[in-house]
């Protein structure tokens, strides 16, 4: 069986924090490490200096005053002034005196005792009994003896200890000051990015006006520039291809008017056409109407892309405006079902787009649904409802967001085909409807019959 | 003589193609390319409708407007790029009656010139002498005059002030008023009547900024105060 490994992929500002804590810790550890082992060698030095001062001075008093009396002797060493606390050994006639008689001859490095015996002044750290402690040995030859002193540097060395336990807190703290810092350096690292991610999304959102604030900083002035680049060539390149529809149908406008114009003639003269012409006129003018029909909505949608579209709010009354809408439209015989308390509701709207998102349904529904079969109006909470039912085949759940879109007619052409009409119409549906603050959805019919039904909802103002 | 129409559209098989259909309305059509043109011709002979393109080289069609304004009522019809941008408010304060936008068909432009046909000659039809305050309407002359002195008005803005006195205190909406005058009906563009109701009051209002005589009711329309 295999472990899980279990891989934790830290962020940036993570590796950031952790790099300075770890680069501090290193640091303060090996700046301890030294004050610890200097202080400690100077210390000890010190103590070494000042007690081997004292050592050659009490080693003069033994010299002058040694008798072969080892009580005397004794007395001599008891009377020494002993400022660190050290231990006076004397040695003479092959034997030690000692005041406290566990630090006598055993207390004493063989190699230590050795050396002095042999004429040599000599010291010596070592431990004894878990002390440390330290020895001074001065050969008197004159006398036939050697003095000794054993001092303790027991304190110096909790004095070490508590320097070390000093030294190692100021390390922790050190690594986290360093841990702290790196933290703040990376979010200072970090936050213009973080300006170029609420940016970008913007963008992504449709402002594309949307541009990073001009950097001061050397470092960050190139980032900025290089996105403001970006968001700059592709605004070009958007208005572009917005502009170059909008051109387009705008050219098309004319041509197209005096093609209408002429057909309008050529319908005058109509009863002087053979049959054949007569047919002729005939596609011409329907084809003429399609045509008309798509440039308007073509010139429509590229407004919409180019952001130009503003709403002419009024009040309108709702119910009126639908049963006008209707009744003007190419389902003008359509039963239109209006709840009761709608009757006086009356919505700020912009009254040509709510008749063409009613037109363009009702023509959908004559195209592509065999005709419509009935528009509601109901009241909804926050709102009003505008449904258009067919006895079409429906809208697979799959093509529901789809259809929405531009051109979409392909999306299920061989259930939706007809040869009349481009599928602009339900896409400026959406984009009419959205501008007020509404929404869109295709859904069942209501009573389960097949078919499918077209719902707009408005947000309506409660009165307060 | 028969109804004289001047067009003044800079593309020349656009104005070739609507002569065609306006020729077939039994109409006469005189042709300009330019505005220069089409001021020129007006100067020479008026026409009793103008059809002014927006777009055109030289002086534009605002301009046009503005020009023939400055000596004639005749009823103009502004032919605008778009229906939702300024172009047709601006069209309408430069003294158009009535703006379409292209392509449009033959047949909605004539029903259009018929419209403002027959409002011109609306105003021999007699009804009584109408006085509120210094305002004094003559529909049967055509005249209003304030403070005892004539007030120029275009034939559209005559009409809408007739048609607001004839029944004083009641709220006409945008919508009747449309159907009326303009002949539209419901699906009219409501800043026709904004805008005539503006130069209106400019016109008879001393003060157009707190209109006393045509006032706006909020939601509803607008009516003549007693």
């Amino acid at each position: 069986m295999r472990l899980p490994v279990l891989t934790v992929r830290l962020g940036l500002r993570a590796r950031i924090t952790l790099a300075f804590a770890i680069g501090a810790l290193l640091l303060s550890a090996l700046l301890s490490a030294t004050t610890w082992a200097l202080t400690r060698e100077n210390l000890l030095n010190q103590r070494e200096d000042a007690a081997s001062t004292i050592v050659y001075q009490n080693a003069r008093i033994v010299r002058s005053r040694v008798t072969d009396d080892p009580e005397s002797n004794q007395q001599v060493l008891s009377s020494l002034s002993t400022p660190f606390g050290s231990r006076p050994v004397l040695y003479r006639d092959e034997g030690y005196t000692s005041v406290t008689p566990a630090f006598g001859q055993d207390a004493l490095p063989g190699a230590l005792r050795a050396m002095v015996l042999d004429g040599q002044p000599a010291r010596m750290r070592y431990e004894y009994r878990g002390e440390m402690q330290m020895a001074v040995g001065v050969p008197l030859p004159a006398v036939e003896s050697a003095y000794f002193e054993i001092i303790s540097l027991d304190d110096l060395e909790s004095t070490l200890e508590a320097l070390g336990v000093s030294l190692v807190g100021a390390s922790l703290l050190t690594s986290l000051a360093g841990a702290a810092l790196g933290w703040w350096a990376s979010r200072r690292a970090l936050r213009p990015l973080a300006g170029v991610s609420t940016a970008a999304l913007s963008l992504a959102a449709g402002r594309l006006d949307t541009r990073l604030e001009a950097n001061a900083d050397p470092d960050l002035a190139p980032i900025s520039e290089s996105f403001n680049q970006m968001a700059q060539s592709l605004q070009d390149r958007i208005e572009r291809d917005a502009r170059f529809a909008s051109d387009v149908s705008h050219e098309l406008r004319s041509p197209l008017m005096t093609l209408a114009a002429s057909i309008e003639v050529l319908e005058n003269q109509r009863d002087d056409l053979t049959e054949r012409a007569r047919a002729a006129l005939d596609l011409m003018t329907l084809d003429i109407q399609r045509f008309r029909q798509l440039v308007e909505d073509l010139l429509e949608i590229s407004r919409f892309d180019a952001g130009v579209v503003r709403l002419e709010l009024e009040e309108v009354h709702l119910a009126e405006l639908v049963m006008q809408a209707v009744s003007h439209s190419s389902e003008a015989d359509v039963p239109v079902e209006l709840e009761a308390e709608l009757a006086g509701v009356v919505v700020r709207a912009d009254k040509r787009r709510i008749v063409r998102v009613i037109a363009n349904l009702l023509d959908n529904a004559a195209k592509y649904g065999g005709g419509a079969t009935g528009v509601g109006l109901r009241r909804v909470e926050g709102g009003v409802q505008i449904a258009v039912e067919d006895r079409g085949p429906g809208v697979p759940v799959e093509d529901r967001d789809l259809i929405f879109e531009r051109f979409s007619r392909g999306v299920s052409a061989g259930r939706r085909g007809s040869s009349d009409g481009v599928g602009l119409g339900l896409a400026l549906v959406a984009e009419h409807v959205n501008l007020h603050g509404g929404r869109i959805w295709v859904e069942e019919r209501a009573d389960g019959d097949e078919g499918a039904r077209f719902v707009v909802q408005l947000p309506v103002e409660e009165p307060a | 003589m028969g109804t004289r129409i001047l067009a003044v559209e800079d593309d020349e098989r656009i104005r070739a193609a609507v002569k065609l259909a306006l020729e077939d309305e039994g109409w006469t059509v005189v042709e300009a390319a330019t505005g220069e043109d089409a001021l020129a011709a007006f100067q020479q002979e008026p026409a009793d409708v103008v059809l002014i393109d927006i777009m055109l080289p030289g002086i534009d069609g605002f301009e046009v407007c503005r020009s023939i304004r400055r000596t004639s009522d005749v009823p103009i019809v502004m032919v605008t790029a778009r229906a939702d941008t300024h172009d047709v408010v601006a069209g309408l304060e430069a003294g158009a009656d009535d703006y379409l936008t292209k392509p449009f068909a033959p047949k909605e432009l004539s029903a259009r010139i018929r419209a403002l046909l027959r409002r011109a000659r609306t105003s021999e039809v007699s009804s009584p002498h109408l006085r509120f305050g210094d305002l004094e309407i003559v529909p049967e002359e055509g005249v209003v005059r304030r403070n005892g002195r004539d007030v120029h008005l275009t034939k559209t803005e005559f009409r809408v002030l007739v048609e607001l006195a004839q029944s004083p205190g009641r709220v006409f909406s945008r919508e009747v008023l449309l159907e009326r005058i303009w002949e539209h009906g419901y699906f009219g563009d409501g800043r026709l009547v904004d805008v005539h109701v503006r130069r209106l009051r400019t016109k008879i209002e001393a003060d157009p900024a707190n209109p006393r005589h045509v006032v706006t009711v909020r939601g509803l329309g607008y009516k003549l105060q007693v």
